[in-house]
């Protein structure tokens, strides 16, 4: 009767936990697609700006899984539920209080997870877990059968990426502060600059009206590899890359971050050993003014054990020479015709840690001046990429540049006090200067 | 009566700690009816008549216990003095006691910064507590209508609290037949608690307790806004240490009531489950005090009516298999 069962050993239920307590950043239910191979958690916040998935390796993540074609489930199940419930459900139970004596009686020791639909049948997941001191606990949660909406990611449209170790990204974006609302990306010779603001007024009477700006600027080094075109500031939400630096941090292994143009979206993909997780956001910015000009920086010297960047993303970056006016479809040949030999490997860099300390140690502490980086009106935000089916077109954005720049009428020559930027030039390896730096925050 | 300094009722203990404990888990209702007997002082918290805690504070928990009733003229049982307190006054003037420490520890803070620096989490080898010179906790009522005296002294200060008693307007406990018992299970209070918690995030408004002799025995379930839950003890018969049962049992409780009793359940150390013909629900906790004794809480609980129509039974407790 039962379409789909699986079981989660205690591990499996915290990874489910940890999956679902990030799908519920970015809204209140979330979308389950089945097959007989595979298992989708995904969803899509209500502005339609944000989309989130994780794919579940079913022979690995999951201790028994079998999938039952049934009525009008032959190729696929699909349903939509509220994360809320779930997320209880598979809570952490131990240790949510201090208990005197240390028993670990109320550890799962396996969760047996059955999704019911059909006539007749009431819509019901159903996970039974069963406790290792004995109790079985039974939760009954209902489901609306709802075809999951996904959003589409154009990777021959995404000339530009970088991947970066989570954790080091988690670190810098736990620098930026709780009233922000924007993250700026932009590449500026061998340094990468994460610029967070929001354009939110605390009040009039206060003499700076918007909370401070914080930037972190990283050198390249720090990223694994890096394609970006110099000086293209792309825009992004705090909120979103919060949740998801939070997520991948656990995991502990490589993001991934492709995206081509401002206002097209940004896919962010990581790994792990079972999970396979991606996320696309929309973006706004500004486009520099040489787009011939590129940052690029390549590491594969070091063993990339742990490191589970796509084979596709390997053959990219390892395209050390190839020209930045390359379009998309010579890109793609390329990768095809010339498997890279392994003679290409790069010698790793053997002054990078050097060059970076003494790169910071002159620059530390500066605060300078800049005019403040306005993101477009919000109507720029386009929602039409998102669509329920594999119909959408791409657009080659190279042809509008000119339009897109014109329509959106920067005002270079803002005011360069309303927009105090508190730029901090570190890696990683610096970063206890910053409470310096958030002292001036106002208070709010 | 020549000596009329003698008191009603005195009660000395030198470390009110598990009298704010146990009384901490009846805490639910504004006012507790207490009654004083030779053998210790009853506290009973009454909710709509329907569910009903009782703390009762053995005299063994003090460590001076004295109950002076008047005489009675034909020689039969005397009246024990019966009245109302507020019971969260009672437990707030409780709190009082310990708070010289905590003064003193700040204020050897202030003079000594090493030691609140460094040492602070340490117990203090010095504090009252440790050196057993804790000071006392009196409880008094002189005489019928006067106020519930507590008098604490500790380290030279005390305080004095007067509690208004009022008069008893619940002298009756919700009848539970013991000689007509269909089940009683006793196990451990901690998974008990657990059970419970495994429900809470369904939100639920009632909770079915169900008792069958076979399989799955023991069954908590019930049915929310997101869903339902149920915990049951297919696999754990040995968590349950008494099982005895006379017939299937079924019944529906406020989940609100039995989550008052939820504190009780976290600090004791075994719960004894039963339930009568009328449905009437038991629990009686046993608390491990300090200084190896033990005390019990008492709690009844009035099941939900139960219709022959079989509205009532909106909670789904198919087989899952």
């Amino acid at each position: 009767m039962a379409i789909l069962t699986f079981t989660l050993s205690e591990e499996g239920v915290t990874a489910f936990r940890d999956a679902l307590n990030c799908l519920s950043k970015f809204s209140e239910d979330v979308s389950i697609e089945a097959r007989k191979d595979s298992f989708f958690l995904s969803t899509m916040n209500t502005s339609k700006s944000a989309y989130a998935s994780f794919r579940f390796a079913t022979n690995r993540f999951f201790g028994r899984y079998q999938y039952q074609a049934t009525g009008q489930f032959q190729d696929k199940f699909y349903c939509s539920m509220y994360i809320r419930g779930l997320i209880s459900l598979f809570r952490s139970r131990s240790g949510v209080e201090s208990r005197g004596d240390v028993d670990k009686q109320t550890i799962i020791d396996r969760c047996d997870v059955a999704i019911e639909d059909g006539e007749g049948v009431k819509s019901r997941f159903i996970a039974r877990i069963i406790f290792r001191n004995g109790l079985t606990a039974t939760h009954r949660l209902p489901f609306e059968v709802s075809m999951p909406v996904h959003a589409k990611f154009n990777r021959q449209e995404a000339l530009y990426h970088w991947s970066i170790s989570s954790r080091t990204l988690k670190q810098l974006v736990d620098h930026f502060g709780p009233g922000t609302e924007y993250l700026e990306v932009n590449t500026d010779g061998d340094h990468v600059n994460f610029t967070c603001f929001s354009e939110k007024t605390i009040s009039d009477d206060a003499v700076l009206k918007k909370p401070l700006h914080t930037s972190i600027s990283v050198e390249t080094d720090e990223f694994d590899d890096i394609d970006v075109e110099d000086k293209l500031q792309i825009v992004v939400s705090i909120k979103d890359i919060r949740a998801i630096t939070q997520h991948a941090a656990i995991t502990g292994n490589a993001i991934a971050a492709r995206y081509s143009l401002p206002a097209r979206p940004m896919q962010l993909s990581y790994a792990s050993d079972a999970i396979s997780c991606e996320f696309l956001i929309m973006t706004v910015g500004e486009r520099g003014g040489n787009p011939a000009q590129r940052t690029k920086k390549v590491r594969k010297g070091a063993p990339s054990s742990n490191n589970h960047v796509p084979p596709h993303l390997e053959a990219t970056s390892r395209r050390t020479s190839a020209a930045p006016s390359q379009t998309a479809a010579e890109i793609q040949r390329q990768q095809s015709e010339m498997p890279p030999p392994a003679s290409s490997r790069q010698p790793p860099n053997p002054t990078p840690r050097l060059s970076a300390a003494r790169a910071s140690a002159s620059r530390i502490g500066a605060f300078d001046f800049r005019p403040s980086q306005r993101p477009p009106p919000p109507t720029l935000r386009s929602d039409s990429l998102f669509v329920e089916d594999e119909a959408w077109e791409p657009v080659r954005d190279e042809d509008e540049d000119g339009d897109e720049d014109a329509r959106l009428e920067w005002d270079h020559s803002a005011d360069p006090v309303s927009g105090l930027v508190n730029r901090l030039m570190c890696p990683v390896a610096n970063l206890e200067t910053e409470s310096l730096y958030f002292a001036h925050e106002p208070r709010r | 009566m020549a000596t009329e300094v003698k008191p009603l009722f005195r009660a000395v203990s030198t470390s009110p700690r598990p009298l704010y404990q146990l009384l901490r888990c009846i805490d639910f209702a504004q006012r507790v009816h207490v009654q004083i007997t030779e053998d210790g002082i009853r506290f009973a918290a009454d909710n709509s008549r329907v569910m009903q805690g009782v703390a009762f504070l053995d005299k063994a928990l003090f460590s001076a216990y004295t109950v002076n009733l008047p005489p009675s003229e034909d020689g039969e049982t005397p009246d024990y003095p019966n009245f109302q307190i507020p019971l969260s006054t009672f437990l707030e003037v409780l709190q009082i006691f310990g708070s010289v420490d905590v003064a003193a520890r700040a204020q050897k803070a202030d003079q000594d910064p090493y030691r609140s620096n460094i040492r602070n989490y340490r117990p203090n080898a010095f504090s009252n507590h440790t050196l057993g010179i804790a000071g006392t906790c009196t409880l008094l009522y002189a005489e019928e209508g006067d106020p519930f005296k507590i008098i604490l002294e500790e380290s030279g200060t005390k305080t004095t609290a007067g509690l208004t008693t009022y008069l008893p307007e619940m002298p009756e406990d919700i009848p539970f037949d013991r000689n007509d018992l269909t089940f009683k299970i006793i196990m451990s209070s901690r998974t008990l608690f657990d059970c419970i918690a495994e429900i809470i995030p369904a939100g639920p408004v009632k909770l079915t307790i169900t008792a069958t002799k076979t399989s799955p025995f023991l069954t908590l379930s019930c049915a929310g806004d997101i869903g339902s839950s149920s915990v049951d003890f297919a696999r754990g018969k040995d968590l349950l240490e008494t099982f005895s049962i006379n017939d299937r049992w079924s019944q529906a409780y406020k989940f609100d009531f039995i989550r008052h009793a939820s504190e009780a359940m976290r600090i004791a150390s075994k719960v004894s489950l039963r339930g009568d013909s009328q449905g009437v629900l038991s629990l009686q906790f046993m608390v491990d005090v300090e200084g190896g004794k033990r005390s019990f809480l008492d709690f009844r609980f009035v099941p939900f009516a139960t219709h022959d129509d079989g509205e009532e039974d909106d909670v789904e407790i198919e087989e899952y298999d």
